[in-house]
């Protein structure tokens, strides 16, 4: 199962988290063409200020215990058991808020276009590796492989980020 | 290590054969996460309260500045930064050819034709050479040094006729050039314009003062004092690199700082002085712009010029080949990553402009006055650098570049060429054997898909559609060295071009030389216009500076728009944060000076969009 490990150590606040995870949710899902104006656009991760200022990092944690599944009436909010990931299905969803106000870490929000069902983070859908944790330069954001017990087997390296953010590589190594 | 790739598959080859040399090639990657915030150009760091980035979260700064404010003022800085740039290359070049006039500096004027026409444009009274050039130094600099209330004189008797008219309906003729830029600096600092419009006019106005000073009058004061331009064909990449001579790599703009080694550097004495180190003599390797400039107006330096070796981002590799042996820069492309080479490689580093001082170089401050001094000055260093290196470091040249790159082309000497006017090249426009013009201008990037990929890409599908090419700056250097200049090029262009090109025996890429050219090609599209009786932006003509680098480029840039250009990039420049600002320069510049930005960052799409626009045009004129 893959997770995204934090480091706040590492993290400058740059946000840059959060302008890929919101280009990531629009049609063409170009960072350069995101429209920063539009309060429609909202990214499903936060960077918040730690009580002495320094940058923190927040995230879905896809909870083993998801306190949002447990108060999903609708059936909308499921933890997959395959994947462990806390899945959102927003046709299900009646927007009751409950998950908004169950989770611990406040990052399941009403979605700002309409405000009628909850939004939170899709682990980018099974991309082979989430924006957030792609366009993060300093390392503050890692995707692991983890077993049932949260054990950590692996650290996953991706390639540096394609398309219109990075130059072609040559194959010259 | 890791690398970007290059459109230059025997540069790559080489750079790949380097391991232990670490060049700007290899740290694009570890640069490839950018930020999203300084892509759109919404990032604020004008005070304390900041930075400050605009999200959809918090769409004003703590200040209230809006996106709009925010990338116009960004826009607007780098805009003057550039237009600044570019200004101090004419303001150094007038003052060498005051100098010049008044018989200081040892140098001789060359260019008597263009002296005499500039001095009748400017309408000097003066009849003596030297004091006619006394003059239009005087009179060029008085122009830069005016208050800004006050307008440049020479703009009117410079612009194209109808170009001027627009720019004065519009209120955006420039007051004195260096004011111009003061003012959009205080224009744009903490809680000054908020006005996005007010400031993109501000830009017009640089780019009108870049254009026509920067560009411009550089080429034609470096005429006069370097000898025009004349076609003829050269040796361009790395095999120009001689190593049984002393040699030593220019880097930079201002060929007016290095042309005194020009004449220094041939004379017996010289000879001797490479022969005590066991050398055959002294040669200036090109590098960056200044390279293609001495290319240009190679007819002038032949004995001295080995050839041009590269653009901007092939300075590192070209140290790499060990056969340099000492670096004279005087401005900018000359990237700070050479200088862990030139320690790598034992090579000195010599700076003739303070405002291009690398951290290990030796500053030698450049004075038209004492001109022989500096050149023995550089020739000494070159020569001790050449005998403490030379054995202790490898010397490996690889076989590169091409031997009949055509050059030396410019608004006189194309004409000339083509039997003393431009009717032949605007009969075959007409007649659609040649479907229109691109420049394809500017510098050369590593992100744009790559070292000059997209620039060869492009030219490339632009010539293909019969699209004649025109080069200027860092593109000349990456087209040269792939062929695209040479004559045999003619079999990649479309079956018009090429047989228009196989009959005049030219290549579908015109060499302009530097991106000072940039200027030249201003000329040539007024020149076609004025035949025509039409002005300049109902030409079947575009402009694209497809890899932008830096911010001089922009200033280029806002030249063109002023210009009345379509003006393509495949880089936006920090403005898609701005709604305001991105319809103003990609779609409203067409009602104020017809010109508009067009952003493609896909090869074959922009070749589409520009062909497009050739076609369009040539409807309206009904060709």
């Amino acid at each position: 199962m893959k997770r995204i490990l934090i480091d706040k150590e590492l993290c400058q606040g740059c946000r840059n988290c959060q302008l890929a995870c919101m280009a990531e949710h629009t049609a063409n899902r170009s960072v350069l063409c995101l429209d920063l104006e539009d309060p429609a656009n909202r990214a499903r991760n936060f960077i918040e200020a730690g009580p002495h200022g320094q940058p923190v990092p927040i995230l879905c944690r896809h909870c083993d215990e998801p306190a949002c599944v447990t108060a999903c009436m609708s059936g909308a909010l499921t933890k997959n058991p395959a994947t462990g990931t806390v899945d959102h299905d927003p046709g299900k969803c009646a927007g009751c808020w409950m998950c908004v106000m169950s989770c611990p870490f406040g990052v399941i929000r009403p979605d700002s276009r309409e405000s009628k069902v909850a939004i939170k983070c899709d682990f980018c859908h099974g991309r082979p590796f989430p924006r957030c944790v792609e366009a993060c330069p300093t390392g503050a954001l890692t995707l692991i492989e983890v077993d049932a017990q949260g054990t950590v087997k692996k650290i996953c390296l991706p390639e540096p980020v394609a398309g219109e953010t990075a130059p072609e590589e040559g194959a010259h190594q | 290590m890791k690398m970007c790739t290059s459109a230059d598959s025997k540069l790559i080859d080489f750079m790949g054969s380097k391991p232990e040399v670490e060049t700007s090639f290899n740290r694009v990657p570890g640069q490839a996460i950018k930020c999203g915030f300084g892509m759109q150009g919404v990032c604020c760091r004008l005070c304390s309260n900041g930075p400050c980035r605009i999200t959809p979260q918090s769409p004003k700064g703590v200040c209230g500045a809006t996106a709009d404010t925010i990338v116009a003022r960004n826009f607007l800085r780098a805009v003057a930064a550039g237009a600044a740039c570019y200004l101090h290359i004419v303001e150094n070049t007038a003052n060498n050819l005051r100098a010049v006039g008044q018989g200081k500096s040892g140098l001789t004027i060359k260019g008597a034709e263009t002296l005499r026409e500039l001095a009748g444009v400017l309408e000097i009274k003066e009849t003596d050479p030297a004091q006619q050039a006394v003059k239009v130094a005087d009179r060029v600099l008085e122009d830069l040094y005016r208050p800004r209330g006050q307008q440049m004189t020479l703009v009117e008797k410079l612009a194209y006729q109808p170009r001027f008219r627009r720019w004065q309906e519009l209120g955006i003729l420039p007051g004195g050039a260096k004011s111009e830029v003061f003012d959009a600096i205080v224009k744009t600092s903490t809680n000054l314009s908020s006005d996005p419009v007010d400031m993109l006019l501000h830009a017009l106005k640089l780019g009108i003062a870049t254009g026509l000073y920067g560009l411009t009058v550089t080429n034609y004061l470096n005429d006069i004092m370097l000898g025009e331009p004349q076609i003829a064909t050269a040796r361009v990449g790395f095999s120009v690199v001689d190593p049984d001579y002393i040699n030593i790599m220019v880097t930079g703009h201002q060929q007016a700082l290095i042309g005194v080694l020009q004449e220094k550097m041939v004379t017996p004495e010289a000879a001797a002085l490479a022969g005590r180190g066991g050398a055959k003599g002294f040669k200036i390797v090109g590098c960056t712009c200044v390279g293609q400039d001495m290319q240009l107006r190679g007819a002038h330096c032949r004995e001295v010029f080995a050839g041009h070796a590269g653009n901007n981002f092939t300075s590192e590799a070209l140290l790499t080949t060990g056969g340099i042996d000492l670096v004279v820069s005087e401005f900018n492309c000359t990237v700070p990553g050479i200088e862990p080479i030139c320690e790598q490689f034992l090579v000195r580093q010599i700076c003739l402009d303070d405002v291009a001082k690398k951290a290990n170089a030796d500053y030698v401050r450049f004075d038209c006055n004492e001109s022989a001094a500096i050149a023995e000055k550089i020739m000494h260093a070159a020569l001790e650098s050449y005998i403490r290196r030379r054995g202790k470091v490898q010397v490996d040249i690889p076989e590169h570049g091409y031997d009949d790159a055509v050059t030396g082309i410019s608004e006189k000497s194309l004409p000339k060429f083509l039997g003393g006017n431009f009717k032949p090249l605007i009969d075959l426009i007409a007649g659609g054997k040649i479907k229109g013009v691109a420049a394809v201008v500017g510098c050369s990037n590593l992100t744009a898909k790559g070292h000059d990929v997209f620039t060869v890409g492009l030219t490339k599908e632009l010539i293909k559609r019969d699209i004649i090419v025109l080069s200027a700056g860092c593109t000349s250097g990456g087209l040269e060295n792939v062929g695209l200049t040479s004559p045999g090029a003619a079999e990649l262009a479309g079956d018009n071009l090429k047989e228009v090109c196989r009959t005049l025996g030219i290549p579908p890429v015109l060499n302009f030389g530097p991106c000072l050219a940039i200027g030249r090609l201003e000329i040539v599209a007024a020149e076609l216009a004025r035949a025509l009786d039409i002005d300049i932006p109902q030409l079947p003509l575009v402009l694209s500076a497809p890899q932008w680098l830096e911010e001089q480029a922009l200033a280029d840039g806002a030249f063109g728009l002023a210009l009345g250009l379509p003006l393509h990039l495949a880089i936006p420049p920090f403005v898609t944060g701005s709604k305001l600002v991105s319809k103003v320069l990609t779609e409203d510049m067409e009602q104020l000076t017809g010109g508009k930005v067009i952003l493609e960052g896909e090869i074959v799409p922009a070749a589409e969009k520009l062909a497009e626009i050739i076609e369009q045009k040539r409807k309206a004129l009904e060709l």
